[in-house]
């Protein structure tokens, strides 16, 4: 890891795999990066309602990132 | 009246007779169909306090206005009784085939009463109703039974049918109908089987009353490619209800170890990923292009067909981590006509009692040879093991004693579904008062209390969602009788169904005028229960005391540390019972009552108790 960058794992849920081609990678990012940082640097259709959360715990796309955070992107499940 | 054929089809299989009895408008408006017409006769025609595995209790199968016309996922039919499992009002809704040919035959409704000396099947066709002896299947699982009644009336009539879990009265067999597809979880199999009756073939040749029919159709038909387009561009039958397995892991809301924990590092091995990947077929209801049905083979190389609740009931909450042996158990639950939400659930907590010490047994979780084992002696009630886990797990604790009870994971006696909410108080609210018992299909509101609260929220805010969701989930698909699927996932607004209902029916109806219907159901399903359990108290609307218990807290991931609490679950249930005009034991106060139209259901359940 280069100094000033942080390594994020990204989970994909549900059909975002198929539409991304991955299921799980760990990136690397600017220090500072936020959830936005993340999000932005996927073609995830950015009209699609989502839940992100950040080590199991829902986050804000605005939210800053931390060195070997694992931060999980899914649609918007209703629970079957 | 359009929309309903007003006819209803009343059976009895002692003295083998039937005859068809008709509804007016008003009865048609006030209940609409599903849930609403099978609560209202059960309501009506149960003496309180009767045995459901006696003659009185009575099978209810029936459809709502727009079922089986074409239109979105429009396959779905309900059967409703008193359940032997939890002792209360109880229905279920599955995908068959019964929906369009009950109609077509002519019927919105068929009651099913007494009891046949004989295993038995009937045979439907429009006006002609046939008793026949049922010997040939009696003692098959339901595949076998469903192939030898298509080879005699075709792949195209409509079948329902219980496997040998029905006829043994498993107290949560369930009523099964195509390849995957079964309803009724609080034991409606069980009630049928009590009846001896092996299944039931309906087929019709009627035309189905629709106030529009032409503009209908072509509604519909529209309606139906739209959804499939947005299923295709949105991807969710890729995974289908699947996808939220490995969510669920993310989140610490997947049910591990009999629900003791909350993720697990191989949740990935049975996800909807792997799932995917192993397809073989895809199946679905009638009238569906959303189909969720992912097919896989299963470890004897059966075809499987498994959705979320099948793998996290039957795969994680007993550590079985291996795909195609949750998908064995799963075949083996189809087959013997079996809930499968309650199956894992009463594995899980058999496997548990043994490792407290409670009960002496010889089965450990993940342990998928010996599950498969206990799954036929549940199903068969064999030796005093089979008969202690074919009750459920509230019936099984109290056999077994050791505050086991504690950590049977149901709700009113049915088992909770496949979200663990060991630190979700929103999710477990919903299940708390879901009418039936714990079900998820009412009421779910786990991503809202993540996305749109905070998570440790026990504020007033939830339970409008809960209720806001039943109206939607629990009441108007339930009576008009629809697959939520295509609202809840692809986000097809509302109003197309009162589009749909207004087209078909001739009526002129908006959104509120379904909350009222729901909310009325809602009342007279508490009232239910009420009457069956006169000193009625909150109680019954809490999870198991395990979740309240800070030693059960996970000790690591997302929610480590928390627990719900107890004061505060107490608190959430007082704002839930305030904004649907509840009292504080949870009972609809005779003022609610009567202003949803319930004075004379409030006159006869104050025999039992007084109303505030
Ligand atoms: S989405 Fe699934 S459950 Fe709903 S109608 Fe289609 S196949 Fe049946």
């Amino acid at each position: 890891m280069s100094g000033s960058n942080i390594k994020i794992t990204v989970k994909l849920i549900g059909p975002f795999i198929n539409q991304l081609g991955f299921s799980e990678k760990t990136m690397e990012f600017p220090a500072g990066a936020t959830v936005d940082t993340v999000l932005s640097s996927l073609p995830l259709d950015p009209k699609r309602p989502k839940i992100i959360t950040r080590n199991g715990q829902a986050v804000t796309t605005g939210e800053k990132l931390g060195d070997g955070d694992r931060l999980a992107i899914s649609p918007l499940y209703s629970g079957g | 009246m359009y929309g309903w054929t007003g006819n209803i089809l009343r059976i009895n299989l002692t003295d083998r007779t039937h005859k068809v009895e008709h509804f007016d408008e008003e009865f048609a408006k006030k209940w609409v169909g599903g849930r609403g017409f099978a609560l209202k006769i059960l309501w009506d025609e149960l003496k309180p306090g009767i045995d459901p595995l006696g003659p009185e209790n009575k099978l209810i199968v029936t459809v709502g206005p727009i079922a089986g016309i074409p239109a979105p996922n429009t396959g779905k039919t309900v059967v409703a009784a008193k359940s032997p499992l939890t002792g209360g009002y109880a229905d279920g809704n599955l995908g068959t085939r019964v929906t369009e040919q009950m109609r077509k035959a002519g019927y919105d409704l068929i009651i099913i009463e007494g009891k046949s000396a004989q295993p038995v099947y009937l045979y439907i066709e429009d006006d002609k109703i046939q008793y026949l002896p049922a010997d040939e299947i009696w003692g098959k699982g339901t595949y076998d039974t469903h192939d030898w009644l298509y080879k005699k009336y075709g792949k195209g009539a409509g079948v329902l049918s219980i496997g040998q879990g029905g006829e043994n009265m498993n107290l949560y067999s369930m009523v099964r109908s195509l390849e995957g597809r079964a309803g009724g979880r609080p034991g409606i199999g069980a009630v049928m089987g009590s009846k001896k009756l092996k299944a039931i073939v309906i087929k019709g040749s009627k035309p189905i009353p629709v106030a529009d029919p032409e503009g209908m159709r072509k509604l519909g038909l529209e309606d139906l490619r739209k959804v499939g387009e947005i299923d295709k561009k949105t991807g969710w039958s890729i995974q289908g209800t699947t996808g939220v397995l490995a969510w669920c892991n993310e989140v610490a809301a997947l049910p591990v170890h009999n629900m003791r924990k909350t993720h697990h590092p191989d949740a990935w091995k049975i996800d909807g990923e792997r799932l995917n990947n192993a397809r073989v077929a895809t199946y679905g209801c009638p009238n569906c292009t959303m189909r969720c049905g992912i097919t896989i083979l299963d470890h004897e190389g059966h075809e499987s067909e498994l959705d979320y609740e099948n793998i996290g009931m039957l795969g994680s909450n007993l550590d079985i981590f291996e795909l195609d042996q949750v998908a064995s158990l799963n075949y083996l639950c189809d087959d013997y006509g079996l809930d499968t939400i309650s199956a894992g659930a009463v594995l899980a907590f058999y496997a548990d009692a043994i490792e407290q010490g409670a009960i002496k047994g010889d089965f450990k979780f993940g342990d998928a040879e010996m599950a498969k084992k206990l799954l036929g002696m549940a199903a068969r009630r064999e030796g005093e093991v089979g008969n202690l886990l074919a009750d459920g797990t509230l019936r099984m604790a109290r056999k077994i004693g050791h505050n086991s009870e504690a950590y049977a994971m149901q709700v009113k006696g049915l088992e909770i579904s496949a979200y663990n909410c060991k630190f979700i108080p929103g999710m477990a609210l919903a299940f708390g008062t879901s009418p039936i018992g714990a079900h998820h299909k009412e009421s779910w509101v786990i991503t809202f209390e993540l996305k749109q609260t905070a998570r440790d929220s026990y504020g007033p805010e939830k339970a409008a969602k809960v209720i806001e969701l039943q109206r939607i989930r629990g009441g108007l698909f339930e009576f008009i009788v629809a697959c939520r699927f295509p609202w809840i996932e692809l986000g097809w607004e509302l109003e197309h169904y009162v589009e749909y209902f207004n087209k078909t029916t001739g009526l002129n109806w908006t959104l509120n005028d379904f909350w009222k219907v729901a909310d009325r159901i809602y009342a007279l399903m508490k009232f239910f229960w009420v009457r069956e359990f006169p000193f009625w108290d909150r109680t019954r609307d809490y999870p198991p005391m395990i979740w309240f218990d800070p030693k059960n807290a996970d000790t690591d991931g997302p929610i480590a540390g928390k627990y719900l609490e107890l004061d505060k679950y107490n608190q959430l249930l007082d704002y839930y019972y305030q904004q649907r005009g509840w009292d504080k034991r949870g009972i609809p106060t005779r003022k609610t009552a009567e202003a949803l139209d319930l004075k004379k259901e409030a006159d006869q359940v104050e025999k039992f108790t007084k109303l505030e």
